[in-house]
């Protein structure tokens, strides 16, 4: 059988080569009521990629947000992350985090759960957990990463616009030391029209870089890292 | 060539050895269902045993990537935490520097030509049993596996001998990883402390520096990021390379993303600041398995050992990825940690240790013996403080079967099938394994005796069928 043919992607990924590698047909249009500190659902594809052209680029889950406006200076994200693996067992990251409205959008208090579910939807009780924890008042330099797709809407295009934090990746592990600032605005060319995009990059201990691209509206479209894609679903 | 699987049956089965050594009190008890196979198992070996083992297998770690055994470059608690909680082997060799060679050696402590596996996606010979299924039949150690298997299948939910509760991500650590210790963390919160378990938690990170690769071949000519240009990692000091090596080695340097893309020397201090970011990711997923045994109240009872199935090239000799005989592909991190039993915070620098070892190793603290035809031998003895018989030399075998290396206390030695450009490396004096001195007249009884000791390694292994240049390593016997 003929060896298939595969194209080293070269380059870093970026919403364009999204839409060459397959990963993206076009992002949905933000709704003109939508406002980055009112009450919003973005759903997000989590697409990767081997690095070829050709092949092994694939969706293999999904993350929903919901932000519900909470009590003065607080706010809420709902959170449902599933990411389908081999043999089609299947991690369901669900549950709550509350979070102040400050820049950060420093997680207050949370209470989350990891399950495990077979291809007949059945859980397997023996590989569950939960966590649910609260932070301290004085905790301010803290971000969540799913928080910070909720607080880079917030954020200015700006080149002033950079924050320093330590990173609680998916509310539980650690990773000190991280830096999110604007990077640059970039013409996206799709059906012959060029769409401005902004976008934000981060990086800091135990990630490789994440860019944030955001539309003029400030609606999260696409947050990229390395070789895996959350891309705004339709 | 190999025996077949009848007539080696009856080494395999834990009641018939132990009914001959224990007589017919034993097969009463047996029978009465009294007598464990654990309690067998303590009357042959009556050393402590932990109550639970973890393997922790990492994919493509180089070994100077733990910040508490120097590396400067990374934050690594977790991998700290298990260095300074135990010991750590500095001579440490992968059996075979690709994939699935390493974990068929690993998980049944023989050779690659020995398991069958002499390159990526094979099965283990059906006759020689893997981890899973000898500790099954020899103890009451219940036997899990989470991640990546690779012998075949990459992920698969069926293992020889383990229950499967993590299957993972073709390909993905960045994103399996994650899904796979948080199993593996609630398998340890779930389970019943009562119960002892065997748990292999096989990572995949830092493998994706392979996608990052093909992400980042063609040289940007300029700093992605000109806010880490003061981070990032100086080059190593072998960054260069002797024109005269072994062609297959060549080959593998020319056909790599760094050579395709023309890199700068930025592009490869970028890309070394990006494998440390990989090692981190590692670290913290490895974290939440240790924070899940300490809440569960563990931690003292179990032991644990992390090793990687082979290296990476991080530049040195402007290598990336695996395959080589060069020291950052073919040796790995070996850390072992079991609070009261195993000396804390302490480098091995002496004993040449091989990950055939590990198989040998885990059946000693799981007191029984190991299968039949072992070339890997038990570290305990080192572990916990005694000699411990430094070996002369150990072996490492390459993909396809197409190599050898052979490393002695003070010298390597690497061979290739029908290349006539060998190497010999004074790795105490050039570590960096700079200057050939394969031509230099002064070294030749060192050759002859290096060419000597791997002839007579040759000669006692059980080879199995159909392995390619099979006949030209046995001529060397």
């Amino acid at each position: 059988m003929a060896k298939q043919k595969r194209t080293i992607v070269g380059e870093n990924l970026t919403p364009s080569l999204l839409i060459e590698l397959g990963g993206l047909e076009e992002f949905p249009s933000t709704p003109m009521d939508f406002k980055p500190d009112g009450n919003w659902v973005n759903t997000y594809r989590i697409w990767t990629c081997h690095g070829y052209r050709e092949s092994g680029n694939e969706d293999v889950g999904s993350l929903r947000i919901t932000r519900r406006i909470a009590s003065k200076g607080t706010f809420v994200l709902e959170l449902r992350q599933e990411v389908v693996q081999t043999d089609d067992l299947t991690n369901v990251i669900e549950g709550t985090i509350k979070c102040r409205l400050n820049q950060l959008a420093s997680p207050v208090e949370w209470r989350l759960s990891s399950r495990f579910e077979r291809p007949d939807g059945k859980v397997i009780s023996e590989l569950g957990t939960g966590n649910h924890s609260a932070a301290t008042e004085s905790v301010t330099h803290t971000a969540g990463d799913w928080c910070l797709f909720e607080a880079v809407q917030r954020l200015a295009f700006d080149k002033a616009s950079s924050l320093s934090f330590d990173l609680l990746e998916g509310m539980s592990l650690s990773k000190p030391g991280h830096r999110l600032f604007y990077r640059r605005t970039y013409p996206m060319k799709t059906d012959g029209q060029s769409i401005p995009l902004h976008c934000f990059a981060q990086f800091g201990t135990g990630i490789l870089p994440y860019e944030y691209w955001l539309d003029n509206r400030h609606r999260l479209l696409a947050v990229i890292s390395m070789n895996k894609a959350y891309v705004l679903d339709k | 060539m190999h025996k077949n699987a009848t007539e080696r049956s009856p080494d395999h089965l834990v009641s018939r050895r132990n009914f001959v050594k224990l007589g017919g009190a034993a097969v009463a008890l047996l029978s009465d269902g009294v007598l464990t196979k654990r309690a067998l198992a303590g009357r042959q070996d009556r050393k402590p045993r932990p109550g639970n083992i973890v393997l922790i297998y990492t994919d493509q770690q180089h070994i100077d990537t733990i910040a508490a055994g120097g590396c400067r470059h990374v934050r690594t608690p977790a991998l700290d935490r298990i260095s300074t909680s135990g010991m750590s082997f500095a001579q440490s060799y992968t059996a075979n520097p690709v994939c699935s060679p390493a974990r068929a050696s690993v998980f049944t402590g023989r050779t690659s030509c020995e398991t069958s596996v002499y390159k990526n996606g094979i099965a283990i010979r059906p006759d020689i049993p893997n981890l899973g299924q000898w500790f099954s039949q020899q103890t009451d150690y219940e036997t899990f596996y989470a991640g990546k298997w690779h012998l075949p299948r990459t992920y698969t939910s069926r293992i020889p001998g383990f229950k499967v509760i993590n299957t993972g991500i073709g390909g993905f650590g960045y994103l399996c990883d994650t899904a796979m210790s948080r199993a593996c963390e609630g398998f340890i919160e779930n389970r019943s402390k009562s119960k002892p378990f065997l748990l292999v938690a096989s990572f995949m990170q830092p493998h994706d520096i392979c996608e990052w690769l093909r992400l980042n071949m063609n040289n940007p000519g300029e700093l992605r990021y000109p806010q880490l240009a003061d981070q990032l990692p100086e080059l190593p000091e072998n960054f260069d390379f002797d024109r005269n090596e072994p062609e297959s080695t060549k080959k593998r340097r020319l056909g790599n993303e760094p050579f395709k893309g023309k890199w700068d020397k930025e592009h490869w201090r970028y890309y070394r600041w990006s494998y440390y970011r990989h090692i981190e990711h590692l670290d913290a997923e490895i974290g939440r398995i240790l924070t899940a045994l300490d809440r569960r109240g563990l931690t003292k009872d179990t032991l644990i050992v992390l090793t990687s199935d082979h290296g990476e090239g991080m530049g040195h000799h402007q290598m990336v990825r695996k395959s080589s005989f060069y020291d950052e592909a073919v040796r790995v991190p070996l850390l072992l940690c079991w609070p009261g039993h195993i000396a804390e915070d302490k480098s091995d620098r002496v004993n040449l240790t091989s990950g055939m070892d590990i198989m040998s190793t885990l059946c000693d603290y799981a007191g029984i013996r190991p299968p039949t035809n072992m070339i890997g031998v038990s570290l305990r003895p080192i572990l916990e403080g005694g000699s411990g018989a430094s070996r002369e030399f150990i072996v490492s075998e390459g993909n396809t079967n197409t190599g050898r290396m052979l490393r002695t206390q003070d010298f390597k030695y690497i061979k290739y099938v029908d290349d006539p450009v060998e190497q010999l490396f004074d790795m105490k004096n050039d570590p960096g394994e700079i200057r050939n001195l394969v031509s230099d007249s002064h070294y030749a009884p060192t050759l002859a005796a290096h060419r000597r000791l791997l002839g007579q390694h040759e000669a006692r292994l059980d080879v199995a069928a159909d392995i390619p240049h099979a006949e030209f390593w046995r001529k060397r016997g």
